[in-house]
């Protein structure tokens, strides 16, 4: 199977983000298909580039996408055309 | 005294491929800081910098080309004698035009150069922009040296979206591979145009079609991007059906 690239596991996280109202993080680590190490610089890189935000719930740790967060899905493939096509 | 608006050695044909040049190398810009105020990746912030570095450079070199020329008839027993004259400030705007126009275009093909080695090192970042400065610079007397200086530039940047190309094998990786290759081959022909100006006619030829080639990449993943949302779109209305569909009959069932 492909290696996904570092967006399309943003993209993935998104799309997980999209779908449920408020996400765990070990909801989110399951549904990304990630682990338990690797999925934390993305949830850095999601709450840094305000593409998610944190809430606490009943004094659970929970994560929901913003707007900007959707703005990105929508011009997801966009944005890949243009990285693959420039090797960036 | 008749004064002359002139637009370079080829009536200003040159002058609306570089404004072409430019029109492309601002889209290409544009799209790539939108893409970085979205992910805030530095990539793209840099990589948008390197086109407007182009397109700044275009600009100056159409400046550059802008002489205004004054003409003097003398007529003496019968003879007529026609002098050309450039004003003095119009060889300073051409000489600075130049100048301009070459440190712009090596910052542009640099920053690319930069952003596809991955170059973060500061000694190395700064031994290049040694060696640039050093080569405009030397320009000023021989004109080739800038020419080489990107032609080396462009021979790392063609063999990286060769590479890239050979990965993806798409249509949009083979656009910016044959883009970069056309370009390449282009400041190749500059470095001859001193020998003939036919040169120079074939170099802005081959870098209109490269950039041109950019443009079309351009539009084609602005369609490709519609398309696969329309598809996606049509995907999950589709399955939504589907699942009411079975819904209803699951009730109907009980």
């Amino acid at each position: 199977m492909k290696k996904r690239t570092r967006l399309e596991v943003i993209r993935d996280l998104l799309v997980v983000l999209q779908r449920n109202k408020q996400v765990k993080i070990t909801h989110l680590i399951y549904k990304a298909n990630l682990s338990n190490n690797s999925i934390k610089p993305y949830i850095n890189y999601l709450l840094k580039n305000n593409l998610a935000e944190q809430v606490i719930v009943d004094e659970k740790r929970m994560f929901k996408i913003t707007p900007h967060g959707n703005g990105f899905l929508e011009e997801f493939n966009k944005i890949k055309i243009f990285s693959e096509s420039y090797g960036l | 005294m008749v004064f002359t608006l002139s637009l370079g050695d080829f009536y200003g044909i040159d002058s609306i491929v570089e404004f072409l040049i430019i029109l492309v190398s601002l889209i290409i810009a544009y799209q790539s800081n939108k893409i970085y105020n979205l992910i805030k990746d530095k990539t793209y912030r840099f990589f948008s910098f390197a086109f407007l570095a182009i397109a700044i450079s275009f600009v100056f070199k159409i400046l550059s080309n802008l002489t205004i020329m004054y003409r003097m008839i003398i007529e003496k027993a019968n003879f007529i004698f026609v002098i050309w004259h450039q004003f003095q400030y119009m060889q300073l705007i051409n000489f600075l035009g130049f100048i301009f126009y070459k440190t712009f275009n090596i910052i542009g093909f640099l920053i690319l150069f930069f952003i596809i080695t991955k170059t973060k090192d500061k000694e190395k970042i700064f031994l290049f922009i040694y060696f640039s400065i050093i080569a405009i610079v030397l320009s000023i007397y021989f004109d080739f040296i800038f020419h080489i200086t990107l032609v080396w530039i462009l021979l790392f940047l063609t063999s990286h979206f060769y590479e890239n190309h050979k990965n993806h094998r798409t249509t949009n990786t083979l656009l910016v591979f044959i883009a970069f290759l056309l370009m390449l081959i282009s400041h190749s022909s500059f470095i001859f145009e001193a020998i003939n100006p036919w040169f120079y006619l074939i170099g802005e030829i081959l870098l209109l079609i490269g950039f041109f080639c950019l443009l079309i990449n351009q539009i084609k993943l602005k369609r490709q991007s519609k398309d696969k949302n329309r598809n996606k779109n049509n995907y999950e209305k589709t399955n939504k059906i589907r699942g009411n569909k079975r819904l209803v009959s699951g009730f109907a069932k009980k």
